[in-house]
């Protein structure tokens, strides 16, 4: 008996002190070998969903391609995960083995560390001016661009016609006539409500993209994360009362219920399932739309006033190099020849996101109409602060607790002001 | 004490490889007289070598890069801004979200971990009997034991769902409630919630154990209490019980442990949110690696402290148990 507890007890030992370790695991760059060949590595975050579509296979195609262009040159491509390629990426970076070359999340904190290529070491001049203006000027930080935008996407008002019919609200034609302002909001929420629509206001607070989220409809009211000058101004005045005008919202029930828990996928199956009005929609649920045979209307987002300008959010997906390497030669035909117009195109239709080279806009646009509202609000959407090194933290304590601002605008906000203006301290 | 150390049976070693062979063979037979004593004591270390080396590697090491990471700078990118001190401790102490974060951590260990210990001890008495269709209710028991965790919780949280969860429809179909709720929405719903599956996938392995105690029970000690006129609860309180202590420590140390540092189910269900407010201190850990490495391993060192702590109150308690 004893010897039992004081096997149990060792068992007990060890496991406490392996089940508080923490694991990790990583993967070096790249590197060149003898024969004159040499290796990039380049790390990727995947935009297929439940497994179809990956973009392991997109990759392999382009690679299969550049390596038969290029055979002095081999890409070791990493598929991750978007849910885990920030953490991945952390990682490497914390272990010093960089990748060459990644597509995905914010640059601007590594490029503020020094570790990134400037756009002009790894991109062509004739790539660079190919740029939509307004996502290559996103990728700028300091007056030298580090960010390449490699794919791009913005956002608009989504109704369901069925249910707007339902609730007898106005329609034109086959289309629903979509709120202008925040009262039309209110108004149709509750006609919604009364006719017995599950969440008639679709609110996505959660963790998932609540910066986002809760940027549209701030940037709708004259708010915003930060002011004219890129001062941090989470507690505005304009954004505490968005908060309030939300808040009301969710006591009416007029949202689903706790938006600061609800992720946007969940309510974008739920609004394929016809059991929301209407939300802030992108682009990637005219799949979901389509396969369910949802009638829907697409509006530009509504705003706090009559007479303003609707806004709305830009959002795009960054490719950088990392100097660790010393690959800028390589990098960079791999970089001119991944921004093709035919590989551009290839994964904007793929995935129904948009592309950032004017060449492309041009072939998508034709290709995929139902794009084209999405690609004509590019050019002025607007953007988080990306290239604020800050963002990435403020960005993921924003994402956190932003939902708790429906309840406590002032403290909330307040409280990630004070955040953002320490973060890395 | 010292008879279980001469006692204690060899640890388990994988076979040796070749290159090693050859040294053990040599090292336990002594060729000069002056190396004997000192060569005779190594004679173990080629069976408990390997034991050691992984032991340092996957344990010790690991435990010493967290301390070190705790005193870096890192942000949640990974870029190491170099040493800091305890600068990140002293950040973590002052974190308003820390106390109601360890305050949770408590009662969700003391809640999961008593509702397990005391729902066990009946169910592992109710399996110890003979009943017709034991076979299968044992079977059925080990069923949330061998789903894997994660998905547990992921299915409890669609279950809980506010649009598509059937908790909801069956509660609004029977009247009880006037609108669907969303049951992981905000901390007051989701706590009981995320205890009750926390204490739903702790069941089977608690049950099992103490299962085996009883079973280790000797039928003679029945036998005489029944001759002596026991009652059957004074036989419950004064044999069952006293004998099942080893196996019920055993049980309760692990378990306090495993929930101790639970996150599939807290990560599962809410992602300890909304905000933190039903983060653990090991989802707050988690949570804290996205904004701060270093912040976020200063959590992990508390976290081991409080651990070690467990352990050694562990060693206490099962000392008095051999002296009782």
């Amino acid at each position: 008996m004893n010897r039992r507890l004081l096997n149990a007890s060792v068992l007990a030992a060890g496991a406490a002190l392996a089940l508080t370790a923490c694991g990790s695991d990583s993967s070096g760059g790249g590197s060149a070998s003898g024969d004159g060949v040499t290796t990039i590595k380049l790390v990727a975050a995947d935009y297929g969903s439940n497994g179809q579509n990956p973009s392991q296979a997109y990759w392999d195609g382009v690679i299969g391609a550049f390596e038969q262009a290029n055979p002095k040159i081999k890409v070791d491509v990493q598929v991750i995960n978007w849910n885990d390629i920030s953490t991945k990426l952390s990682t490497m970076v914390q272990n010093k083995q960089y990748p060459d070359v990644v597509e995905g999340p914010g640059y601007a904190s590594f490029a503020q560390s020094g570790l990134l290529y400037t756009a002009d070491q790894v991109l062509d001049p004739a790539v660079q001016a190919n740029l939509i203006p307004s996502l290559a000027k996103a990728g700028d930080q300091g007056g030298a661009a580090y960010g390449i935008p490699f794919v791009s996407s913005s956002r608009a008002f989504l109704i369901n016609n069925a249910l707007w019919q339902k609730a007898k609200l106005p329609m034109n034609g086959n289309q629903a006539v979509a709120p202008k302002t925040w009262a039309d909001v209110e108004s149709d929420a509750k006609a919604l409500k009364a006719a017995g629509v599950e969440v008639p206001l679709g609110l996505p607070l959660g963790s998932e993209e609540a910066q986002a989220e809760s940027f549209m409809w701030e940037m709708n009211n004259g708010g915003g994360y930060v002011d004219a000058s890129g001062k941090w101004a989470i507690n505005s005045p304009a954004n505490i009362a968005t908060f309030k005008q939300l808040g009301t919202w969710v006591n009416e029930g007029l949202t689903e219920k706790d938006p600061g828990s609800v992720k946007r996928t969940d309510l974008y199956a739920d609004f394929a399932s016809g059991k929301v009005g209407m939300l802030n929609g992108m682009p990637i649920q005219l799949q979901d739309v389509q396969k369910s045979n949802l009638d829907v209307t697409w509006a530009p987002l509504p705003t706090a006033q009559t007479g303003q300008t609707p806004q709305t959010l830009g959002v795009g997906d960054w490719i950088y190099g990392f100097k660790a390497g010393g690959h800028a030669s390589q990098v960079k035909a791999f970089l001119d020849f991944a921004f093709q117009k035919q590989w551009q195109v290839k994964f904007d239709e793929e995935y129904d996101l948009l592309p950032v080279t004017q060449d492309a806009v041009t072939q998508v646009s034709k290709d995929v109409p139902a794009l084209v509202p999405f690609l004509k609000a590019l050019p002025a959407a607007r953007f988080v602060p990306v290239s604020n090194p800050a963002w990435d933290t403020v960005n993921a304590q924003v994402k956190v607790q932003i939902g708790g601002a429906l309840k406590d605008p002032q403290g909330v906000l307040t409280t990630l002001q004070t955040a953002a203006t320490q973060a890395g301290q | 004490m010292s008879q279980q150390t001469t006692s204690a049976e060899p640890v388990p070693t994988p076979p040796l490889p070749p290159r090693r062979g050859a040294k053990a063979a040599s090292a336990p037979r002594p060729t000069a007289a002056g190396g004997r004593n000192s060569l005779a004591r190594l004679g173990p270390l080629p069976w408990i070598g390997p034991s050691i080396v992984l032991i340092l590697l996957v344990v010790v090491w690991p435990v010493a890069e967290m301390v070190i990471t705790s005193t870096h700078r890192i942000n949640g990118l990974g870029i190491d801004f170099g040493f800091n001190g305890v600068g990140r401790y002293t950040k973590l102490f002052d974190d308003p979200r820390l106390g109601s974060v360890m305050l949770w951590t408590v009662l969700w260990t003391v809640l999961v971990v008593g509702f397990t210990m005391v729902i066990s001890l009946a169910l592992a008495q109710l399996y110890n009997q003979n009943f017709p269709g034991r076979r299968v209710t044992r079977w059925a028991l080990i069923i949330p034991w061998a789903a894997s965790v994660i998905v547990t919780s992921i299915g409890f949280r669609w279950m809980l769902d506010e649009v598509a969860g059937m908790l909801n429809r069956l509660m609004l179909d029977l009247g009880l409630i006037p609108s669907a709720q969303n049951w992981t929405g905000d901390a007051a719903h989701a706590k009981p919630w995320l205890v009750f599956v926390a204490v739903f996938v702790s069941l089977p392995f608690t049950t099992y154990t103490l299962l085996a105690g009883l079973q280790s029970v000797p039928a003679e000690v029945y036998e005489a209490a029944r001759v002596d006129g026991a009652s059957t609860w004074q036989t419950y309180f004064r044999i069952t019980l006293p004998l099942l202590r080893p196996s019920f420590l055993v049980a309760l140390v692990i378990n306090l442990i495993n929930v101790f540092n639970s996150f599939p189910v807290i990560w599962g269900m809410t992602q300890g949110g909304p905000n933190t407010d039903t983060s653990t201190s090991t989802v707050f850990m988690y949570i804290l690696g996205q904004t701060d490495v270093g912040e976020s391993a200063a959590m992990s060192v508390v976290n081991f402290a409080v651990v070690i702590v467990m352990v050694l109150l562990f060693l206490r308690v099962s000392r008095w148990n051999e002296e009782s």
